[in-house]
C-alpha cells in the first residue's frame, strides 16, 4: 500500500495553489485529483482533532459523486453518542484519575472506549449512496481475506461479532444536508481492562430519556489470533475498500491540525472540547436516589432529588434526618448546589 | 381555503364527539374546493399536507396566526426509520433560514434539522421527549417539532407547495 503525505498529493496537483485562493485547500486538491474514491489516514491520535476532521470532511468535501474512507486511531478516550448522558454511560471519576478525556460525537449511537488498539473507519458517501451493510462487508471481507477461518459477521444492529458472541465493531452514523458518514470501530488490541473500568457507570438513580448504550461483551482480534497486528488489518481494509468500490486509491496521510489546508478545523476541535458541548448537551435528566449516612453510632438514609438541565443543576432537594443535619442547613446546601 | 379555515375554527370549539361527526363535512368541503379549481390537484398523501409548504430538506411549514409550525415530511420519516430521540432547540432561540436547529436520532443515524425560516422559537413539542415515535406515526399532526415566529414572510414564497414537493421527491428517485 503506497502511503503519500498530503503535501505530495498537493504537489502533483497542478491547480492546487490556484484553487487554494478560491476555496479550502484539502477539498480543492481532492477535486483536482478527479478521483471518485479516496482513502485518508490521520496523523493525529487526539480524539478532538480527529472528530473535528471527520466533521470537516463531511461539511467541506464534495461527496456527491465521491466516496471516502477515513482511517484513524486515538490515545485513550471515551466517546459518547450525540444524545447520551455521560453520567449514565461511563465512570467519570476513574476517567479523571487516569487522564482519559470524554468526547461527545455529532453522530448518534452508543458509548465506546478508544485507544491505540482500536481503529476507526469512517465511510463518507452522498446520502443516496449511504449503505452501512456494504461498508461492513468491506471490513468482514478484509478480515476473512487475512484469516479465512475467522467467524466474523455483521448483525442487524450493524455490529460485527466474532464467533457469533463477542462484539469487535460498533456503528455510529450521521446524515447531513447532502452527505452521510458511517463510522465503525474495530477492536484490534485495545486495553480491555481499562475499557471495562471506564465504561462502568457509577451514578445511581438517573431518570432520563437520553439514548442508552446496549452493553455487549467484547474481544480483540488479537486475542483471537495473536499473529495479527493493527497495521496489517488496516492495510487489508483499505485494500478491500478499493476492491469493493472499484477504486485504486493509495492511503493519503492528513494532519488534522493543519489550519491552512483545513480552514476552520481548529475552531471545530475547540467546540468539541468545550464543556458546553461534552457535558452541556446532555438531555435533561433527574436523579432520585437514597444513600447511606454512617457514623460511629448510627446509620440512616438521605434522599436526593435533582433536576439537571444542560449539565447544570436546576433544582435540588436533599433530605437528611434532622438529627444529622438541621433542616435549614440541608436547605441551604441544596440551594448552593443549584447552578453548579 | 377560507371555508376550510372557518371549519377548523369551528371544530376546535366543539367536543371530540362532534368533530367525529363533522368529518364527512370536511371531505365535502374539500371536494367543493376541488370542483371550483380543478387545476389544483389534491395529493392523496394527506389532505392536511395541502396547506403545507415544504423545503428541499424535507421539512414542512404550516402557518397559522403568524406562527409557523415545523415538522418533517412523510418521505423524511420513512427514510429516517424509527426515531428514538428528538434533539430540539430552546424556546427563545433565534434561527436563521437554513441554520441547523437540532437533530433526530433514529436507528439509522443522527439526522440534522435545518430551519425553514428566519424567526424565534416559541414552542417545542414536549410530547416528543417521552414519545419520539410520534414523528413517525403522525408526522403532519401531533408529531410536529417546533413553532416559530416568521421574521421574513417572503421566505415562505421560496418554499415548495404540495405538488412541487411531490415532484421533487420523484426526481430524487431518478
Amino acid at each position: 500500500m503506497i502511503l503519500r503525505t498530503f503535501s505530495n498529493l498537493c504537489a502533483q496537483s497542478q491547480a492546487c495553489f490556484r484553487s487554494a485562493r478560491a476555496k479550502s485547500t484539502l477539498s480543492a486538491v481532492i477535486d483536482e485529483t478527479g478521483k471518485s474514491g479516496l482513502i485518508m489516514k490521520s496523523l493525529s491520535t487526539d480524539i478532538f482533532e480527529n472528530l473535528a476532521l471527520e466533521d470537516w470532511i463531511h461539511d467541506h468535501v464534495d461527496l456527491q459523486n465521491r466516496n471516502m474512507l477515513f482511517l484513524w486511531s486515538n490515545a485513550p478516550a471515551v466517546v459518547i453518542g450525540r444524545h447520551q448522558n455521560p453520567w449514565q454511560e461511563c465512570n467519570l471519576q476513574v476517567m479523571r484519575q487516569k487522564g482519559i478525556p470524554l468526547a461527545r460525537r455529532r453522530s448518534g449511537g452508543g458509548t465506546v472506549f478508544h485507544d491505540l488498539g482500536n481503529v476507526n473507519l469512517t465511510f463518507f458517501t452522498s446520502k443516496k449512496n449511504y449503505d452501512r451493510h456494504r461498508n461492513l462487508q468491506v471490513v468482514t471481507s478484509a478480515l476473512k481475506g487475512l484469516r479465512p477461518y475467522m467467524d466474523v459477521r455483521a448483525t442487524e444492529r450493524f455490529d460485527i461479532l466474532l464467533n457469533g458472541q463477542h462484539k469487535i465493531s460498533g456503528t455510529a452514523a450521521k446524515l447531513g444536508r447532502t452527505a452521510a458518514y458511517h463510522r465503525c470501530t474495530l477492536l484490534c488490541s485495545a486495553d480491555r481492562e481499562l475499557l471495562s473500568a471506564v465504561l462502568k457507570p457509577t451514578c445511581q438513580g438517573i431518570k432520563s430519556n437520553a439514548t442508552q448504550s446496549v452493553p455487549s461483551p467484547v474481544k480483540n482480534l488479537l486475542d483471537e489470533d495473536p499473529t495479527l497486528d493493527c497495521d496489517t488489518i488496516v492495510d487489508s481494509v483499505a485494500s478491500q475498500y478499493n476492491t469493493e468500490f472499484g477504486f485504486s486509491s493509495p492511503v493519503t496521510l492528513v494532519d488534522p491540525s493543519d489550519e491552512l489546508s483545513l480552514p476552520g478545523i481548529q475552531r471545530m476541535a475547540r467546540e468539541l472540547l468545550a464543556w458546553e458541548w461534552t457535558f452541556g448537551r446532555t438531555p435533561k435528566f433527574s436523579i432520585c436516589t437514597t444513600f447511606e449516612l454512617k457514623n460511629d453510632t448510627s446509620i440512616c438514609n438521605a434522599t436526593l432529588n435533582m433536576d439537571i438541565k444542560n449539565g447544570i443543576i436546576e433544582t435540588c432537594d436533599i433530605e437528611v434526618p434532622s438529627d444529622w443535619l438541621p433542616v435549614e442547613l440541608s436547605r441551604e446546601f441544596s440551594l448552593h448546589l443549584i447552578g453548579t | 381555503m377560507a371555508m376550510r379555515v372557518a371549519f377548523r375554527c369551528l371544530s376546535a370549539n366543539f367536543s371530540p364527539v362532534l368533530i367525529q361527526r363533522c368529518r364527512p363535512v370536511q371531505i365535502s368541503a374539500s371536494r367543493l374546493l376541488w370542483k371550483a379549481n380543478p387545476a389544483q390537484s389534491l395529493s392523496t398523501a394527506s389532505r392536511l399536507s395541502t396547506a403545507l409548504k415544504f423545503t428541499d430538506k424535507h421539512e414542512w411549514v404550516r402557518v397559522e396566526g403568524g406562527i409557523a409550525t415545523v415538522g418533517i415530511s412523510k418521505f423524511a420519516q420513512e427514510a429516517l426509520g424509527d426515531v428514538v430521540y428528538c434533539g430540539l432547540p430552546e424556546v427563545g432561540q433565534k434561527l436563521e433560514q437554513m441554520e441547523e436547529f437540532g437533530a433526530l436520532e433514529s436507528v439509522k443515524a443522527a439526522s440534522e434539522l435545518y430551519s425553514p425560516l428566519t424567526g424565534e422559537v416559541t414552542e417545542i413539542n414536549a410530547e416528543l421527549a417521552v414519545n419520539p415515535g410520534l414523528v413517525n406515526k403522525s408526522c403532519y399532526e401531533v408529531g410536529w417539532l417546533i413553532k416559530m415566529t416568521i421574521d421574513n414572510p417572503a421566505e415562505l414564497d421560496g418554499l415548495m407547495d404540495d405538488c412541487s414537493y411531490e415532484k421533487f421527491i420523484k426526481s430524487l428517485d431518478e
